[in-house]
Parts: structure tokens; sequence; C-alpha cells
């Protein structure tokens, strides 16, 4: 069973404001002294992937992610967490400020198409700009059953019974491979690698494709504009510090002080 | 065709809750009257379930034009395929420029879902709208809410889903009354993906999207044992209990406790976080709260940057007496 997971790296997103400096020419984000990392849900996805094929010996996970330019660094922590290879498609028009999530659907289901693949397990949404639609894009670009904020997958021969958030709850629903599923926080936080781990991702495949390897002439046109960008008024509120002689008094202090503010 | 029908459709697509309008219907459909006024158009709404009939009824009063409506027993809780047939049924009929949706969990896979089969592109998440010359714009916190950005749309019809309590609710209007327009639909009868079990999750206490006071915790609570000292206070207040990511993810609390960007966005009158450093995703799930107040043992965490009144140190010997005090104080003026 060969499971693929889509990820990309982005900025870290616990960085400070000012970090995140605006591009106006072409409305990107250009960050500033930050690192960059596996965006989190991804990291969720590939987690999911692991344990999916933690319950099938001959399993494999390979990680997949486009872009006008993939250093290695971050995706090493994908292969040392378990990942079994590495695929990247890098191309010039592969830039944030020429990209939206039906081209980037597009690209990933070309590349998938030419990888090949049973499962696919893409995160719910990215850390940069949060679209949350490219998975199910990719699904009907492959003709796939999808199934979004899935929680846990449990295989049974050709079928999986995947656990699902409700608003309320959760469902179990049943689909056959080949599928796709978005995953998000519940999947549960991606495992530590080892240092053995860590030293052998580096002897790991890595294969670099571009748009015409994966028979991509042309992008489509894009269908969402994105005008500009702007930085967000800061709303910092003006805090009242409360303290005491000792915590305790502090803790008692508050109390008094929410109460004849009538917050209380 | 009369010039009144020319005008071009807003579809808001409204959820159910236990049979009736889903509270954030309110907040989408004031999003949509502010396209549609950009626009000169106007409001319809979709609904689709079963049993939409006090939906329907609450739907009117809103000046909206048309209330398309499939109602059928597949639609008894949401099940992707069928509701995006249902939702693609109502568009052939509606042919809508703008649709509008809530981004709650149904939100979150049912738009992209018509995107596609409508070959529109989408917008998530919009926290405003805009109306320019050439249109609406609709604004979206990128970057964990570092950044602000604009789109607009480059196809016809364009989807928007909308962040929970970003708009007002709307408030219904004397105006004149809507159409009511069934709308047929055939459902495939062996959809690709199955329900086989529906599990309630067990909530305790008071839940968070209704609450007026919520009390939160996040990483600094140390475990779950930390977690029922927040509810003590919590029953004391009459407060939903609340989290930051981490104790979610690490399993201190159930995961439909997480507030934030991705959980439950609140707008409480009263929010304590404890023990929350204040990531700007959990900031963009609670900042709307009329007071916050956090408990802290970094004086540098930036939570107090939002706070209203702030205590630095260890909650542990915060909680006891605060929580003690209010309960003094509450039961004396009962």
């Amino acid at each position: 069973m060969r499971i693929v997971v889509c990820i990309k790296q982005v900025p870290d997103p616990e960085g400070p404001r000012d970090a995140y400096f605006i591009n106006t020419a072409n409305a990107t984000v250009e960050p500033r002294g930050i690192p960059p990392v596996l965006s989190l849900f991804d990291e969720n996805a590939l987690e999911a992937a692991l344990r999916i094929r933690d319950q099938i010996p001959q399993g494999s996970v390979s990680v997949l992610s486009i872009g006008k330019r993939i250093p290695n660094a971050v995706m090493l922590k994908a292969l040392a967490a378990g990942a079994d290879s590495l695929v990247k498609v890098e191309d010039e028009s592969l830039d944030a400020s020429g990209l939206d999530s039906y081209i980037t659907a597009q690209v990933l289901a070309a590349a998938l198409s030419k990888l090949g693949f049973d499962l696919i397990v893409v995160g719910r949404q990215a850390a940069d700009w949060n679209d949350g639609q490219v998975g199910i894009g990719i699904a009907r670009l492959l003709d796939l059953p999808s199934v979004t904020l899935v929680r846990s997958v449990h295989l049974s021969g050709h079928d999986m019974e995947i656990e699902r958030v409700l608003p309320q709850g959760y469902e179990i629903v049943r689909t056959a491979l080949p599928a796709l599923i978005m995953v998000g926080g519940e999947a549960g936080e991606l495992r530590y690698p080892s240092m053995i781990q860590r030293r052998e991702a580096k002897n790991k495949p890595i294969t670099t494709w571009n748009l015409i390897d994966i028979g991509l002439t042309t992008l489509p046109a894009k269908r969402v504009i994105r005008q500009r960008l702007f930085a967000p008024e800061l709303k910092d509120r003006a805090c009242r510090m409360v303290d005491g002689a000792s915590l305790a008094e502090a803790g008692r202090n508050l109390a008094e002080r929410l109460h004849s503010d009538r917050v209380v | 065709m009369s010039m009144h029908d020319a005008k071009p459709c807003i579809l808001v697509a409204v959820e159910l809750q236990s049979g009736d309008l889903h509270p954030l219907a309110l907040e989408a459909l004031q999003a949509g009257s502010q396209v549609a006024q950009g626009i000169n158009g106007r409001m319809s709404a979709a609904v689709m379930g079963n049993g939409t009939g006090m939906a329907v009824k609450r739907l009117q009063g809103f000046g909206l034009e048309h209330v398309y409506v499939v109602d059928d027993p597949l639609l008894d809780g949401y099940q992707s395929e069928h509701y995006s047939a249902a939702l693609t049924a109502i568009c052939q009929s509606a042919a809508p420029v703008y649709i509008l949706m809530p981004n709650t969990l149904t939100g979150v896979d049912l738009a992209p879902r018509l995107a596609w089969e409508l070959d529109a592109g989408l917008v998530t998440d919009c926290v405003a709208v805009q109306n320019a010359e050439d249109g609406p714009v609709f604004v979206k916190p990128v970057y964990s809410g570092n950044v602000m950005a604009v789109y607009r749309a480059a196809t016809c019809p364009f989807l928007v889903t909308l962040r929970p309590r970003a708009f007002a609710p709307m408030q219904p209007q004397n105006a004149k009354t809507t159409t009511i327009v069934p709308v047929t639909c055939t459902f495939n009868p062996n959809p690709r993906v199955a329900q086989v079990q529906h599990l309630d999750a067990e909530v305790q206490g008071i839940r968070l999207e209704t609450a007026e006071r919520i009390v939160a915790g996040g990483r600094g609570m140390g475990g779950s044992e930390g977690f029922g000292q927040l509810r003590a206070l919590a029953d004391v207040l009459g407060a939903a209990i609340g989290a930051s990511r981490p104790p979610c993810d690490l399993g201190w609390v159930a995961p439909t406790a997480q507030v934030g960007q991705t959980g439950e966005i609140v707008a409480p009158g009263l929010y304590i976080a404890v023990g929350i450093s204040g990531s700007t995703q959990h900031l963009a799930g609670m900042s709307g709260a009329k007071t916050i107040v956090a408990i802290n043992a970094d004086p540098q965490a930036s939570i107090f940057r939002v706070a209203d009144y702030g205590v630095v140190g260890k909650y542990e010997e915060v909680i006891p007496t605060f929580t003690e005090t209010l309960k003094d104080m509450l039961t004396e003026e009962a």
C-alpha cells in the first residue's frame, strides 16, 4: 500500500507579528528572522499516515511538496519522523504570488498521478494562507472519495473505517481505497524522531521533478484574486495588573477588583 | 422576467441545529446583505435538511427574495455527498453570483466541494466584506492572523465562508414576504463515503459556543489535574471550560474544548485565560471577548497584551483564593 502525504513548509506561525513582512508589489509575505517549519496540520497528516502504516508491514509513506525552491532542511524532519521518500516538484512558476488553491491542486494532482498512490493524506489547511480546499480539489481532479476532519483510520482490507470530527462529536464512515483524507490536530502530534532516525533521514531517496516532468506545460488561470495585503490593526488592551503581598492575596484582590468593576 | 428578478442573487447557505436555524446563519445573512447592498442584488437563502419547516419559517422577515429548500430524509445530519448535491441543485435553480456560508465544521467540508462542483473560486474564513467600485472584496486573516489579505472574485459564481463571530447577527426586519422554492434533487443511493456510526461527544457542563463566561487553560496548566482547579472556578462562575491547542492535543481535555482559529471561535462577556501564553492562533479564537483576564507565570506572555486584567504568578497559588473569594461574593448576592 502506497501512502502519499502532501506537505509544505511555512514560516513559523508562532513568530512575532513584525516577522511577517508584507511585499506590497506582489501581495506576498516575506518572513524576517523566523525559521521555516512544516505546516502544523501537515505534521498531523504525516502522523496519520505513519499510524496507518503501523497497521500494515508492507506499506510505504512518501511525502510530496511543490514550490519554487524547496530546501531539504525542513523536509528532512518528515523523513526522520518515518516517511520513506521525498518527492519535490520545483518550478519558477510555483511561487506564492502565482498560485491559488485551484492551481495548487492541479499541480499536486498531476504529481500524484505520476507518483501513484493508494491513499493521499493532506492537512486540513496550510498555516500560511489557511485556504483549506486543496485536498478536496485533488480528490475531485483524481475522482477519489474524500473525507475531511479525520481523527483516525482503521484499515480492513481495501476499506477504511474513518473516525471523523463532527460539531458535537464524532462519526465513523467507511470508504474504499484509493481515497483522500484531510487531517487536523485531532489526528495527533507528529512522532519525535530518534537520533538514528535523524541520521538515516539524510540517506533516504529524494526525487526532484519540474512541471514538464509531471506533464504540465501551462498552469490554469486563478479562480481567486488576492488584491492586496495589509497589517492588522493592533488591538492591545490596557492590561491592569493585579498583585498582592502573596499570590494568594493577588487571587483575592483579582476577585474583588472584577467585582467592583462589575465584571462579575 | 420582471426587472426585479434580474437583480443578481446572493445566496446564503444556512445550517440547521436541532431542526432550527443555526445561530451563525444570522451572521452569514448579515454578510450577505452587505454584499447585496454593494452590487444592488437580492439575497436568498438555501436550506437543506430533514424537516426544515421551523428554519424556513424563521427565515421569513429578513427581506429575502427566495428561500430555496431541499427537504429529504437523506439529509438527516450532514453528509458530504448528499449536501453538496442538494446545494448544487439549489445553485442551478437560484443562479447565484455570490454564495456565502459560515466557516463551521460543516462549511469547511461543504464549501470546497461546492466550489469544485461549480468551477468557482472560494475564499474561506473571511472576517469582513467591503464594497469597492468593481464589486465586493473579502478580507481574511492569513499567516495565523499576522497579516490580512483582501480577495476578490475571479469566477462567477464565487464562494465565501465567514469566520464565526466576525459579523453581527442580522436583525429581522418587517420586510415583504419571502417566496419559498422547493428544489428537487436526485441523490446518489450509494454514496462513496457511507456513515457507519454516529457518536455524540459527552459535553460536561456548559457549551463553549453559547457560554457567557469561559475559563480556559493552556500548556501552563501542566497536565489534566490543573483543569480540575479550573472546573471549580468555572462552577462558581457558571462558565464553560475552554483550552488552547496544546492541552487538547496532549489529551488533558476533550478536543471539543479548543478555542482558536481552528477550534471554537468565541466572544463571551468574560474570558479567563490561565496558563495560556497567547499564540496568535488562540487569540484569533477569543480576542472578541468583552473582558479578558489573564493569569500566567510569565510576565512577557503575549496574552497580557490583549488582557484587561492580569496576574503574574503560578496559577496553583492564585486560583484557589480567586475561586474562594468569588464564591463568597456571589453567594452573598444570591
